[in-house]
């Protein structure tokens, strides 16, 4: 017995020293931005990044050539200013003088060529390799053919020159996307794997300290060769519960928060959060795809029926409670430079027509798996559309995957028909065409609805080599109207993102793409000890 | 000694399942823009190109080498993950368990002494709710009153105490609820043996017998309900460091799980299944110094 007593108590004792000595207060630093991510970045190398945490993060730690501004129009970034050639095969870039690593050391052109072929080098296990597939030799350094691209070409120190294959008009804007970001060689080279964790850049911020799942902190580069931030740094804490986030954002210890949609009726309807919500038109494309690979959603008409039955203004305006706009098509307006045409021939809701072409071609009784991923909007959206065809005659039999399982589902094609969305990696409709309805990227690479259109896959081809913007803005009104036609995907919406902010938080904006936002301007300006 | 074939056999049966799962890691680490050729050079790398004996092989040899290997998304050292997670667990856990034998005993006995009167119904119903609840619910209950009503207590976050109380008052819930209800048993079973007849008409004081007549022969099995509980917070509790945003191995495996991050997954079973073997034996030479019938050799007999 006493033994037994001693034990206890020196267990007992253990464990409060321990939770006592480990006590400490949770004050917030001034002048710190507190956002919320709901998973932990898998990685900050720029050249690994797929995932929207880390772009946020990465667009703070590096820079590239270029940048997109407000209006989405390229920008200078590093590069001060670059020339194209007439035939649209050569980008000369002429780089700022002095811009530093937040290391000392200069960005030279040299630092691009590396930083570009460490991407297209299969060591570096890139999944953004595709950026660069236009770039003259990227194909035999790939290959293992040649020790370099010769794409790349260093003129002098601050002359960077690209040459691609053949005019490709959307190359520059693909230029501002993270993976295109410049590191640092000798970091690169030293750190090896563990770049990914404690990664070293160019930008207006550096990695303070990154604790997975718990929270990263960045603090400002005082140095940083585009101008100081306005705040002294940056904490993005990760709460992967929505309502944990919003009881933080509530208590005040979060200052910028995107929306759950849970909680957008609650906050929208407070008189005290709506004057703090800011919204912006998100370049994505939320829709039903149907696997045109096999029967019975081989058939046009089917496809088509299917559109016709499913109400879809009705379901944004009251499931959706209006947080986006009707898509007409794949591409969203912001990005359909060829103005919203009156004359696109949508496929509106016509529940008789689609009974009619259902009973028509004895297709009554169809059965059409559909998966969702298990998230419960996409779930309850899944058992409205499931309404919808059952009217329309049609049996739906939904499944619900674990988000993994769901994603090699779709990209193996196991479903008739997957709620997905997609999101723009630089602005041009380009980006809403090729990876998705051109027959090349059938699968994983985007075409997940498997569509072959030869005359959609040479418009968009066309488009791609075209460097004249009213020339690509015809071809591709064409190819959208015979993607919209063909229905190989049911069009949806374009997505609102509606984000929170803080009273005390200023000169914050919301960006249409993810990784545009550099917390250059934000402030925060409320002090607590 | 057991140790090694049990954690050979759950790492085979762990591996078996894994590969059996639908979901491929490959297509959530390529992006959405992945050409074959990606694809095929991931796998090449991750080695899901090679047969099942050939990677299981490998994975051995791996560990066998004191490593867990690299996650596949992060690329980040699975094994100081784990190291720097397991003791935000450990300390989760020890914190449930401090408000959950406390409160659980006392509720267990005032049950079993108060058989019969309004404390003991009352009681009883509220272990009874404890048991019921689900985790996730009074976490939330929990997270609103204490942190967004009363403001007392931070919602989320890792750190220290005054992080710990909320999600150790959650997760010590059930766990009292079972182990007063255990206790309650025991106690009564107890009570009825001659042993305490014969104390009583010996005239000792009831504190004494209780104390010493039958709380220390009803341990036994209150101590297994305490080890096991234990044994499975230490293993993580999934919900709730989600709900609460603690930084423990439950969630780290969680999210290994959901991203098929089979590096990551395999690393947790490994220690999970380490740390309940060891807590098991533990409970064991518990045993023995609660009831010194039970030996902890076997003495040649």
């Amino acid at each position: 017995m006493p033994r037994l007593t001693v034990l206890l108590s020196r267990i007992l004792c253990f464990v409060l020293l321990f939770a006592f000595v480990s006590c400490s207060t949770s004050n917030r630093l001034d002048d710190y931005l507190y956002c919320r991510l709901n998973s932990s970045p898998t990685t900050l190398d720029p050249a690994l990044i797929t995932d929207v945490q880390a772009s946020v993060i990465a667009a703070k730690l590096f820079n590239g050539l270029v940048k997109l501004d407000d209006r989405l129009n390229v920008v200078s970034d590093i590069a001060e200013r670059w020339e194209v050639s007439k035939d649209g095969r050569t980008y000369r870039f002429y780089l700022k003088k002095g811009f530093l690593f937040s290391t000392g050391r200069e960005v030279t052109a040299q630092d691009f060529k590396y930083s570009f072929e460490r991407i297209l080098k299969h060591a570096t296990k890139s999944p953004n390799a595709w950026i660069f597939d236009n770039v003259a030799g990227a194909k035999s350094f790939r290959e293992g053919r040649t020790a370099g691209v010769e794409g790349f070409g260093v003129i002098d120190r601050y002359e960077f020159e690209i040459n691609l294959t053949s005019a490709f008009s959307p190359f520059l804007k693909m230029l501002t996307m993270t993976p295109a970001s410049v590191v640092p060689r000798e970091i690169v080279e030293a750190r090896g794997a563990d770049f990914a964790s404690n990664p070293s850049g160019t930008g207006p911020y550096v990695l303070d300290s990154w604790m997975p799942n718990q929270q990263v902190v960045l603090k400002r580069n005082d140095s940083y060769s585009g101008g100081a931030a306005r705040l002294k740094g940056i904490v993005f804490r990760i709460i992967p519960e929505d309502l944990t986030a919003l009881t933080e954002f509530e208590l005040g210890n979060i200052d910028v928060l995107q929306i759950p949609s849970s909680a957008y009726p609650k906050l929208n309807n407070d008189a005290k959060w709506k004057p703090y919500i800011e919204s912006i038109q998100g370049l994505n494309t939320y829709y039903l795809g149907l696997n045109t690979s096999r029967p019975p959603l081989d058939a046009p008409l089917l496809r088509k029926a299917i559109s016709l039955a499913v109400d879809r203004k009705k379901i944004l305006e009251t499931f959706y409670e209006g947080r986006g706009r009707p898509a007409e098509g794949p591409v969203p307006d912001l990005l359909r430079t060829w103005g919203s045409d009156k004359n696109t021939k949508v496929i509106g809701y016509n529940p008789v027509r689609a009974k009619q072409i259902v009973k028509e071609h004895g297709l009554t009784d169809t059965r059409l798996t559909l998966y969702v991923a298990a998230d419960q909007e996409a779930v309850d959206l899944a058992e409205i559309i499931q309404g919808y065809l059952a009217d329309a005659g049609l049996t739906v039999i939904i499944r619900q995957l674990e988000w993994s399982a769901y994603k090699s589902a779709i990209n193996r094609g196991e479903p008739d028909m997957f709620w997905l969305s997609w999101w723009a990696d630089y602005p041009d409709a380009e980006n809403f065409l090729f990876p998705l309805f051109d027959s090349a990227n059938l699968g994983p690479a985007g075409n997940r609805t498997r569509y072959v259109n030869r005359d959609v896959d040479r418009l968009i081809e066309q488009g791609q080599h075209s460097m004249d913007q009213r020339q690509r803005d015809r071809i591709y009104q064409k190819a959208e109207e015979k993607i919209i036609s063909d229905a190989p995907w049911i069009f949806f919406w374009h997505k609102t993102d509606y984000v929170i902010r803080q009273p005390w938080v200023s000169g914050f904006k919301v960006y249409p793409i993810y990784n545009m936002d550099k917390g250059m301007d934000v402030q925060v300006s409320r002090h607590n000890n | 000694m057991i140790l090694l074939p049990l954690l050979l056999g759950v790492t085979f049966t762990a591996f078996c399942l894994l590969r059996g799962l639908p979901g491929d890691p490959v297509y959530s680490m390529v992006g959405e823009r992945a050409t074959p050729e990606t694809i095929e050079s991931i796998r090449t790398e991750i080695g899901a190109d090679k047969g099942f004996a050939a990677q299981y092989l490998g994975y051995l040899k791996l560990i066998v080498s004191g490593n867990f290997g690299r996650s596949y998304y992060s690329n980040r050292d699975v094994l100081s993950d784990i190291a720097a997670k397991l003791p935000n667990t450990i300390k989760l856990a020890f914190a449930a368990m401090a408000i959950a034998v406390p409160c659980g005993m006392t509720a267990g006995m005032v049950m079993a002494y108060r058989k019969g009167r309004l404390s003991e119904r009352l009681v009883s119903m509220i272990s009874i709710g404890g048991l019921s609840l689900p985790v996730f619910w009074v976490g939330l209950m929990a997270m609103l009153i204490f942190s967004l009503q009363l403001k007392l207590l931070p919602p989320s976050g890792t750190g220290g105490l005054r992080f710990l109380i909320l999600p150790a008052f959650v997760l010590a819930v059930p766990a009292l609820s079972s182990l007063a209800r255990v206790a309650a048993a025991t106690i009564e079973e107890t009570m009825g043996l001659p042993y305490v007849r014969t104390a009583k008409a010996k005239g000792l004081v009831p504190m004494k017998i209780a104390a010493v007549h039958v709380m220390k022969n009803a341990l036994i099995p209150i101590v297994t309900i305490i080890g096991l509980d234990f044994g499975s917070y230490l293993s993580g509790a999934v919900v709730t460091e989600t709900i609460f945003g603690w930084d423990g191995i439950g969630r780290f495996t969680m999210e290994g799980i959901i991203m098929r991050d089979y590096p990551v997954i395999m690393g947790c079973i490994i220690t999970c299944t380490a740390v309940f073997v060891i807590v098991n034996m533990l409970t064991d030479i518990l045993y023995h110094y609660l009831d010194p019938r039970i030996r902890l050799h076997d003495q040649g007999r």
